[in-house]
């Protein structure tokens, strides 16, 4: 059950690592904010879920009878994947001009997508050695998780287009 | 042509700049020189399991050693508003990425290549004997540390934490390139050619390089003019 989980949180935060790879690109074409809000949801909501795989595949690796951590290539590169991501967040919170926040949190989102395959492969050569670990597997799980992060992502897209809304507000008040 | 002549004369302004003040190459030489001699209070230098990690060690040196470089490759301009006269001048924001890419990995390279016989002295790896392959991974890998640190170190150079930001963004997007570069040196500095089975890390390693000095071009006027 738990295996199953960490597997479907890591396909749903896959998709969207996608989805902020596409809309983060779509914004620097368009410069429409809503892409950028959008890219923003998605890659918080992948992060919070991936996070929460990861603890569940190590419970369920300690539940097992083997340590909480055993090197398992996918436990580590779901890792790596959220190191990756992790700073996306950071960045957008240490800059304050929206366009040039929006432009670098998409530059940092199309680098980590094309550096997740890469680093997929890495990962899985250099733990080749320790106890060959079992491909993802799809279950009936990932649906239900799917599902819970759409809705939540979608929550997340509407709170930041009405904390954007309120601060363009605010920001045209402070003009007049 | 012309596009070549603006990066070598990005390049050169810098790393004159550099030498004349010296001040990013003698911290980075201070730094590697320190954490290389901090490894040694780590475990028994003399220890059989020296030569498992030494290609670890050595491109855990280059790559905190490098940021401190590279950190500096656009908080040079800060003052006096140098970053703005740079954007506005008239050449190809690629042309200012490469120039600024090429100073750096001179740079940094000169820096691996005063530590990496310090290392030999202090830890006994024969690193002469594969030196041209040596040689190979150590261009590939700082080019990879150089692309991806100034990429990030210009979409960093405005934001307040930045020196804290820029090593957060690059280890994890350089993480397969360190593996692959350290996985090579481990044997190359013990003297033995690169086994069979890592040529393939060696594909990758170039592959990183390839990749990602694309996506850093095709990226560098978003990250310059926002």
């Amino acid at each position: 059950m738990l295996h199953s989980l960490f597997d479907a949180s890591v396909w749903t935060s896959l998709a969207a690592a996608a989805a902020a790879a596409v809309s983060s690109i779509l914004f620097l074409r368009s410069r429409n904010f809503l892409y950028d809000s959008l890219a923003l949801a998605v890659t918080e909501i992948g992060l919070i879920l991936i996070a929460a795989g990861i603890v569940a595949g190590a419970v369920a690796g300690r539940l097992g009878g083997g340590p909480w951590w055993s090197w398992d290539a996918r436990l580590t590169s779901a890792l790596v994947g959220f190191l990756i991501y992790a700073p996306y967040l950071m960045l957008r919170r240490a800059i304050e001009e929206p366009t040039r926040r929006a432009a670098s949190a998409a530059v940092v989102s199309i680098f980590a997508i094309f550096d997740l395959p890469i680093m997929t492969l890495a990962v899985n050569w250099w733990l080749a050695h320790h106890a060959a670990s079992a491909p993802i597997g799809v279950e009936w799980t990932v649906l239900p998780v799917a599902a819970l992060a759409a809705a939540l992502s979608w929550i997340r897209l509407r709170r930041e287009q009405d904390r954007r809304a309120r601060d363009a507000e605010r920001r045209a008040a402070q003009e007049i | 042509m012309k596009f070549l002549r603006q990066v070598l004369t990005v390049a050169v302004k810098d790393i004159r700049a550099e030498l004349r003040t010296k001040e990013a190459i003698n911290a980075s030489l201070a730094f590697a020189l320190m954490i290389l001699l901090l490894f040694s209070y780590t475990f028994d230098p003399e220890q059989e399991m020296m030569r498992q990690v030494s290609g670890g060690l050595l491109w855990i040196v280059f790559a905190f050693a490098g940021t401190l470089t590279l950190n500096r490759s656009f908080a040079r301009e800060l003052p006096n508003d140098c970053l703005d006269a740079l954007i506005a001048a008239p050449i190809p924001g690629s042309a200012l990425f490469l120039g600024k890419c090429l100073a750096s990995f001179l740079l940094v390279l000169a820096v691996e290549l005063i530590s990496l016989p310090v290392f030999g002295i202090f830890y006994r790896v024969h690193w002469t004997l594969q030196f041209p392959w040596l040689l190979v991974v150590l261009l590939l890998g700082t080019w990879a540390l150089t692309i991806i640190g100034t990429i990030f170190s210009a979409l960093t150079v405005n934001i307040r934490l930045r020196e804290v930001m820029l090593p957060m963004l690059t280890y994890p997007i350089l993480m397969p390139a360190l593996m692959s570069a350290m996985r090579l040196t481990t044997s190359l500095v013990n003297g033995q050619p690169i086994p069979e089975d890592d040529f393939a890390w060696l594909k990758m390693l170039i592959g990183f390089d390839v990749v990602f000095t694309a996506v850093s071009l095709a990226l560098i006027e978003t990250v310059l003019v926002g």
